[in-house]
């Protein structure tokens, strides 16, 4: 016993020692590169440079779905890309897990940022990630690139500071008002979860509408996240009987509201945000789903050529139809690829300057522009849930 | 609508009761609190339910293999994170780390395995709602109720009135006597474990039909309502825990209902803060 | 000088802070009480000094005194009642205590609920400004400003870890540390002795209760951003780890539990998917093999014994 406690005792010592020496240890998983690559002279061919960008998600715990997610939709990206951009650009991800912890982001985006030499970040999968980590990367001028978080004042952190996700504030009042002028709903009730940045935000953002709308409030109801039972608040509901419900809350929690309140037999057109929008939300609330309005930029049903490009690929490759997540994750190193290209080197400076520069980009989750403040200028567009799918609403 | 919640609180309740009878037993024998107990039957639970939606199975041996795998998991925690800190000297703090640890292991093995996203359970025959008077309650409501109530008395008879129990109660009692007095305690112990574990299996199959989802995070949220009922209902104590489980179902609904909802999850613990500081034994157990 | 870089740096600079919420358990443990709300006092640091600092535009090194005093202060409220708790039960209460401060904190207006306090100065940048104020900049150090900043947050939390260990150690061989001891041994033979059992407890409740404040308003500092999710469960956890991995009995087993506990999910990032996996498993492992902790007065002793052994064989050899 003592022999293996000081064996223990000496391999943890010697761990800690070697904190500044971990870079060995780290590699890049999940990335669709070749054998050559990480070699002093690699066999590019004339012209091409390649280019390391960091990918900082929550690839562990209980949010982990969201991170993955996303990562799934950068692989099937960079796959796409190195092969499209052959002989000009060569891009490789370095994936660093924060398991949720602003810490671990803080930490991701240094390390990325200064032990492995990246152009650029995409991520991390939080708001309030972001809002810790982003100034880092910022201050180290280094572009960071959200693609999940829809809090204000994202880009207000720095010049490095972008972001391709749609601030709810733009998505949520397009739903509302096109679905509730169609229904003529009178009154409407809230529930949200409370203890999320995104939810909480996008509550305020629904509840600021609906006060322009002229709707009457008739109340707002709460739950947590990993909530599983929804029962004493949709009762609740049930007897304020409103002509609308607006839930703001991501698929998880969300699907089981709307499952659950179909089920206490509350009628109400329900009008979700973006936090809705991945294909799970069927499999959990299944006809309870029938007649969900949510406003997104992205719909897999989009009749869009590279939409539907995108989709099967995506299925090919994973089995399951993409979400909000995937898409945008998509998206932005797609963004990322064009300005690179567009900069003709992996410089930190050059490629927020081409970023800022975005117009019309056209990607899966809809066109895209930065104004000045390179704030996200897109078109999110209404779907509804109809036959187990998202379809644009009329 | 006051009748409607006064059920919903009972439904969420009777699933908190039937968790913290697991929680009861093992602190009972064993005086720790068993951190991975959410995590064990959640991990079983999911076991049973990929065989229902990947292999096309029955739903009776989903259940089946929900209790086999969370039995086996609670066997392979007593061996390796409660046995070893049986020893003289240890800290109570230890078997906390101890059973936290495996909880973290199990939660990131689920992830691994399963997917960290929700996974929906099929509609069965519980789903079926029925509508008395004002009331609308569901199928699997009154069968996890039902259950609850069976496997209270079930369990208080056998423990009060069988040598097995007797012996489960010597040990609980005093281990050190009961080993001296020729009972086999390890085996008492592995038998608790097992036995809280598997009923815990049960539970988590029921709480995946009354939510029509398993999300590898209930471990730790569900896990944290079965601990605050093991204190309310006093340690050891299986009619503590069966009613105290409804109290704080009923408690929290109602918090919802006519307050703050946004203050549920400090109910639990406020409950337990008070409880400590008025009747650190819990509203049914003895005082030590 | 490749290895100076921010990186690096931060890693070592959570570490510190950790080092500092460890000794702040530690001197709750050194009297047996088993405290679970650190987190909670953290926050509690966290917010007060971040709610002065951003609304009240108070010194920043004056908002984080004021925000380990009001965990004190909370710390003074509650200990009083929790002081008949023992063991388990305390460890509920006191983990109830957090979670009810989490809940409260994210209904409060001045929180800003969920969305959290965020755009906080951070601790680099105000020390950068100051050192700017009095002449010296980042061309006449030759050092990046993202580095400077880092290195001087670095600097002052080690040397601010330094007082707090000094502090510990004295109390430690004083008359305080010797009651802490007799009562974490056996309460009520110290109480027989006439020991004032419960002003000890109220003390070390108190001090490790200031100490997770000062560290609440540091993270709250260092990280620029703060929300109720930052201080929950998994925070009181990894805390608790520290001590109960690295070693209960001494502060320096509390220390290097920080140490490598903080350090090991960076390693560990070479294994990413695997890392919580592989916590978990050291968890057990470390409580089945040795339940106090990987430091104790023993391993000390031993090193120290070894030191000693060899200079007296080593005239043997010289003949």
């Amino acid at each position: 016993m003592k022999g293996i406690t000081k064996s223990l005792l000496s391999a943890l010592l010697g761990t800690s020692l070697l904190v500044g020496c971990s870079s060995g240890a780290s590699t890049s998983s999940g990335t669709a590169e070749t054998p050559e690559t990480n070699t002093a002279a690699p066999a590019e061919s004339a012209g091409e440079f390649t280019a390391k960008i960091g990918g900082v998600f929550i690839l562990s715990g209980s949010s982990a779905a969201y991170g993955e997610a996303q990562k799934k939709g950068l692989d099937l990206a960079l796959e796409e890309l190195n092969e499209a951009n052959k002989g000009k650009l060569k891009i490789e991800i370095q994936y660093e897990d924060t398991g949720g912890k602003k810490e671990s982001a803080i930490n991701a985006v240094n390390k990325l940022i200064n032990q492995d030499n990246v152009v650029a970040i995409i991520g991390p999968t939080l708001s309030g990630e972001m809002l810790a980590a982003g100034p880092v990367a910022n201050e180290a001028e280094t572009p960071i690139f959200g693609i999940s978080n829809t809090v204000e004042g994202i880009n207000d952190i720095g010049e490095y500071v972008f972001r391709n996700s749609l601030p709810e504030s733009i998505a949520v009042p397009t739903a509302m008002k096109k679905a509730i002028e169609k229904a003529g709903s009178k009154t409407a009730a809230f529930i949200y979860a409370e203890n999320d940045d995104f939810s909480v935000s996008g509550f305020q953002t629904m509840k600021a509408t609906a006060e322009e709308m002229g709707l009457q409030n008739l109340g707002e109801t709460t739950f947590s996240i990993g909530d599983v039972d929804f029962s004493a608040q949709l009762t609740k509901i049930k007897q304020l009987n409103p002509d609308v419900l607006l839930v703001s809350a991501l698929y998880k929690e969300g699907s089981m509201v709307v499952k659950k309140a179909r089920e206490l037999g509350i009628n109400s057109l329900i009008v979700g945000g973006n936090g809705f929008n991945n294909p799970k939300v069927f499999e959990i609330a299944g006809s309870a789903a029938e007649g969900l309005i949510v406003a997104t930029p992205f719909s897999p049903e989009k009749q869009d050529e590279r939409v539907q490009k995108f989709v099967k690929a995506f299925e090919a490759k994973y089995g399951t139809k993409p979400d909000q997540f995937a898409a945008q994750a998509y998206d932005s190193l797609y963004i990322m690829s064009q300005s690179l290209l567009a900069a003709g080197k992996a410089d930190r400076n050059a490629l927020r300057d081409e970023l800022a520069k975005l117009k019309d980009f056209e990607g899966v989750s809809g066109k895209l522009s930065f104004d000045e403040g390179r704030n996200p200028i897109g078109e999110a567009v209404v779907v509804e849930a109809k036959d187990g799918k998202f379809v644009p609403f009329e | 609508m006051f009748l409607q919640q006064l059920v919903n609180g009972l439904t969420v309740g009777s699933t908190y009761s039937l968790i913290a009878i697991g929680y009861t037993l093992i602190f009972g024998v064993l005086g720790i609190i068993n951190m991975a107990h959410g995590q064990v039957f959640i991990f079983g639970s999911f076991v049973g339910l990929i065989l229902v939606t990947n292999f096309d199975m029955p739903i009776a041996v989903a259940f089946l293999a929900s209790i086999v795998v969370s039995g086996i998991l609670g066997l392979i925690l007593e061996f390796t994170a409660m046995r070893p800190l049986r020893k003289k000297n240890v800290p109570h703090l230890a078997s906390l780390i101890s059973t936290i640890g495996f909880a973290t292991l199990l939660e990131e093995g689920m992830h691994k395995l399963f997917g960290a996203d929700s996974r929906a359970v099929p509609d069965t025959f519980g789903s079926q709602a029925f509508q008395l008077g004002s009331v609308q309650i569901r199928a699997v409501d009154l069968i996890i109720l039902g259950i609850a109530v069976v496997l209270m008395v079930v369990l208080h008879f056998w423990i009060n009135k069988t040598k097995v129990g007797k012996a489960i109660r010597a040990t609980a009692e005093n281990t050190e006597t009961a080993s001296v007095l020729g009972i086999n305690t390890n085996m008492v112990i592995v038998t608790t474990v097992v036995l809280a574990s598997s009923l815990g299996g049960i539970a988590g199959m029921l709480i995946g039909m009354t939510y029509s989802a398993l999300i590898p995070s209930m471990g730790m949220t569900l896990g944290f309502k079965g601990l605050a009922v093991l204190i309310l209902g006093g340690v050891g104590s299986i009619p503590g825990a069966m009613i105290c489980g409804l109290i704080l179902g009923v408690i929290e609904v109602f918090t919802v209902a006519y307050g703050a909802s946004s203050y549920r999850d400090a109910v639990a613990f406020g409950l337990i803060i008070l409880i400590l500081l008025i009747r650190p034994q819990g509203l049914f157990g003895r005082k030590a | 000088m490749e290895w100076l870089n921010p990186y690096n740096i931060q890693v070592v600079t959570f570490i510190i802070l950790n080092c500092i919420l460890a000794i702040s358990i530690f001197i709750t443990l050194a009297t047996g009480q088993l405290s679970l709300g650190h987190a909670g006092f953290m926050s509690i640091g966290a917010y007060t000094t971040s709610i002065l600092s951003k609304n009240a535009d108070l010194p920043m090194f004056v908002a984080i005194l004021a925000g380990a005093l009001m965990a004190g202060l909370i710390a003074l409220l509650i200990g009083a009642p929790t002081l008949k708790l023992h063991g388990l039960y305390l460890a509920i209460a006191t983990l109830g205590f957090g979670e009810v401060v989490r809940v409260i904190l994210l209904n409060m207006e001045i929180t800003n609920g969920a969305l959290g306090i965020t755009g906080l100065k951070s601790l680099g940048t105000y020390i950068y400004d100051g050192m700017k104020a009095v002449g010296i900049t980042s061309q006449s150090l030759g050092l990046s400003v993202p580095v400077i900043k880092s290195l001087s947050t670095l600097v002052f939390l080690f040397l601010l870890f330094l007082v707090v260990l000094f502090l510990t150690l004295r109390l430690n061989s004083s008359r305080l540390g010797r009651a802490f001891e007799a009562i974490r041994a056996d309460e009520t033979a110290a109480r027989a002795m006439g020991i004032q059992v419960n002003y000890y407890k109220m003390l070390a409740f108190i001090i490790g209760s200031v100490l997770a404040g000062l560290c609440g308003g540091l993270f709250a500092h260092i990280t620029t951003a703060i929300t109720p999710t930052d201080f929950n469960y998994h925070k009181v956890v990894e805390i608790l780890s520290f001590a109960v991995i690295g070693g209960t009995e001494v502060v320096w087993g509390a220390l290097f539990g920080a140490i490598a506990l903080t350090a090991l999910p960076e390693v560990l990032r070479g294994l990413a998917e695997y890392k919580m996996i592989f916590y978990g498993a050291i968890m057990v492992l470390v409580m089945a093999v040795r339940p106090r902790g990987l430091i104790g007065s023993d391993t000390l002793q031993k090193l120290f014994r070894r030191g000693s052994k060899k200079q007296n064989e080593q005239p043997k050899g010289v003949e």
